[in-house]
């Protein structure tokens, strides 16, 4: 197998537990103790009420295609070999939404409002992206 | 009545060199300060307010444009919104003149890009490390191979296409409507014209972004000259006056509620004609912030050109051509002209109500025109409304 040699994620001191969380296949995210609302990228305060009491929480890993895009031009030598490929927007069932890619799916088979679960892909010893598949595929 | 309508206004207007200058984006905003203060028949020592903005790995941009133009400014600083800055700058130039901390401001915006990606000497940048590394994302979304502004707004047009049906050939409509104006506008970049073939055969970037639905990679810059009406009245050139202005900042995110299909453009046009007196239909031009084909395409309905939704017919009934309902980006604006990031398009707009050009270019019977500002990857929005004297 080919070296890996597409950016690796650096965690911040904030998105380290979401990290670790997906190295143990769970997506965490932060939800407020006050209002329930769940955000992304972590941030020390809730977005939404400003409250610093939050527990990382483990959300359900489903959601919809919000948008999705079809890179054709090379902006990184690691993706010189992939494109035409597809990024997208995933709006989780939980509200955060997020980047990622779709696997399994051929960009020009790929819809807005598409149903996906995740699909963890380790790629370091430390890192685990969070990839996403369509429901039941 | 706002008491700000019509208490101030633009007395000269300026452009550097547009294209492949090769000067640096302090060297082509002194060539556009210049022209406008010349233009406005003033000189360095009438300038007490300097609000600009340029790279963004240049320090503290507007003490160095205050140096070279040689001006100790009671009013000076720089701006951080993106496209929408221009606009704002020209807010900031009216809040400092009625608080009394300045009376004639020079707004500007200089880039130089192309050189920057065309660097010779080895030190040549790829069009996204235009944006200094430190200030690049290392985490959501590079590792899934997302890189820079193409996408972000793309992702924004793909949804709108979902939700209303919007199609390429309604973004081709709009990069041919400013490609025809760029013809009559001998300042601008492209010179060739565009038909719906040469549209549908330039290579995709990032679907559904091909080339022409992209601005250009140009050096050049703008300026504009802000006072007060009154001390208009004693200056060179016929002032244009500064009806209404607001902005908008999507700043929860461009990624949430529905800020990918809908713009700041609706809050802040809304202000902004309410502090005008006036409605989308007393607009004779509109320069829009064209940074992407779709972005002119949303915020046309997010105005209330038309309604949300129907953009994309708007356009590809002709509404946008000089002849049409509403003669858009009349320069050829940032996909034909030159991207300057807006600054162009406040000159467009000036340049339209004083009716300089001649029959082929001018709008005819122009009195009001609206500009708008769009940046920091579809959050900040700014709008401009400015009348004939």
């Amino acid at each position: 197998m080919a070296e890996y040699n597409k950016p690796i994620p650096v965690p911040s001191a904030e998105s380290k537990p979401y990290w670790d969380g997906l190295r143990e296949h769970k997506l965490m995210m932060p939800r407020c103790d006050a209002c329930a609302n769940y955000w992304f990228p972590p941030s020390l305060l809730c977005p939404r009420c400003n409250s610093a009491k939050w527990t990382w929480t483990a959300a359900s890993g489903r959601g919809r295609v919000f948008s999705y895009v079809v890179y054709h031009r090379v902006y990184h030598p690691g993706f010189a070999d992939e494109v035409p490929y597809a990024v997208a927007v995933i709006e989780l069932d939980e509200g955060p939404r997020m980047i990622s890619n779709v696997i399994g799916v051929a960009p020009d088979k790929l819809v807005c409002d598409m149903k996906v679960e995740i699909a963890y892909q380790p790629i370091t010893e430390a890192i685990t992206l969070p990839k996403f598949k369509p429901v039941g595929a | 009545m706002n008491a700000l309508r019509d208490k101030y206004a633009i007395v000269g207007t300026g452009k550097s060199r547009l294209g492949q200058v090769g000067v640096n984006s302090l060297g082509l905003l002194e060539e556009a300060i210049k022209n406008a203060l010349d233009e406005a028949g003033l000189t360095n020592k009438d300038v007490d307010g300097v609000v600009v903005r340029g790279a963004d790995d240049i320090y503290s941009h507007h003490q160095q444009v205050a140096a070279r133009l040689g001006v100790n400014a009671s009013f000076s600083t720089s701006l951080d919104n993106g496209g929408a800055s221009q606009i704002l700058s020209i807010i900031l130039a009216v809040m400092a003149i009625e608080s009394g901390l300045a009376t004639t401001v020079v707004c500007g915006y200089g880039r130089d890009s192309w050189s920057r990606t065309h660097d010779k000497s080895g030190a040549g940048l790829a069009q996204n490390d235009l944006i200094p590394a430190a200030q690049r994302p290392r985490e959501h979304g590079p590792e899934f191979g997302h890189f820079g502004a193409v996408a972000h707004h793309a992702f924004g047009a793909r949804r709108h296409m979902f939700e209303y049906g919007t199609t390429r050939e309604d973004f081709a409509a709009i990069a041919m409507a400013f490609r025809e104006h760029a013809l009559r506008n001998p300042d601008a970049v492209m010179k060739k014209p565009m038909t719906i073939d040469d549209y549908f055969r330039a290579r995709l970037i990032v679907d559904p972004f091909g080339l022409f639905d992209c601005s250009l990679n140009t050096d050049g810059a703008g300026a504009v000259v802000v006072t007060s009406s009154e001390r208009a009245r004693s200056l060179r050139q016929k002032p244009v006056l500064i009806k209404g202005f607001a902005s908008h900042n999507n700043t929860k995110g461009w990624i949430l509620e529905d800020h990918m299909v809908s713009t700041g453009a609706v809050e802040s046009g809304e202000r902004a004609f309410r502090m005008a007196g006036l409605g989308p239909r007393d607009v004779d031009t509109a320069q829009i912030y064209d940074c992407f084909t779709y972005m002119v395409l949303t915020q046309l309905e997010d105005y209330g050109f038309c309604k949300k939704g129907e953009g994309g017919a708007f356009a590809r009934l002709g509404a946008l051509r000089l002849d049409g309902e509403l003669p858009c980006n009349t320069s050829g604006g940032q996909l034909s002209e030159a991207h300057v990031e807006g600054m162009l398009q406040i000159v467009e707009g000036a340049r339209q109500l004083q009716g300089v050009y001649g029959p082929d270019r001018q709008v005819p019977d122009a009195e009001i025109a609206l500009i708008s500002g769009h940046g920091g990857n579809q959050v900040c929005h700014s709008t401009l409304i400015l009348g004939k004297a």
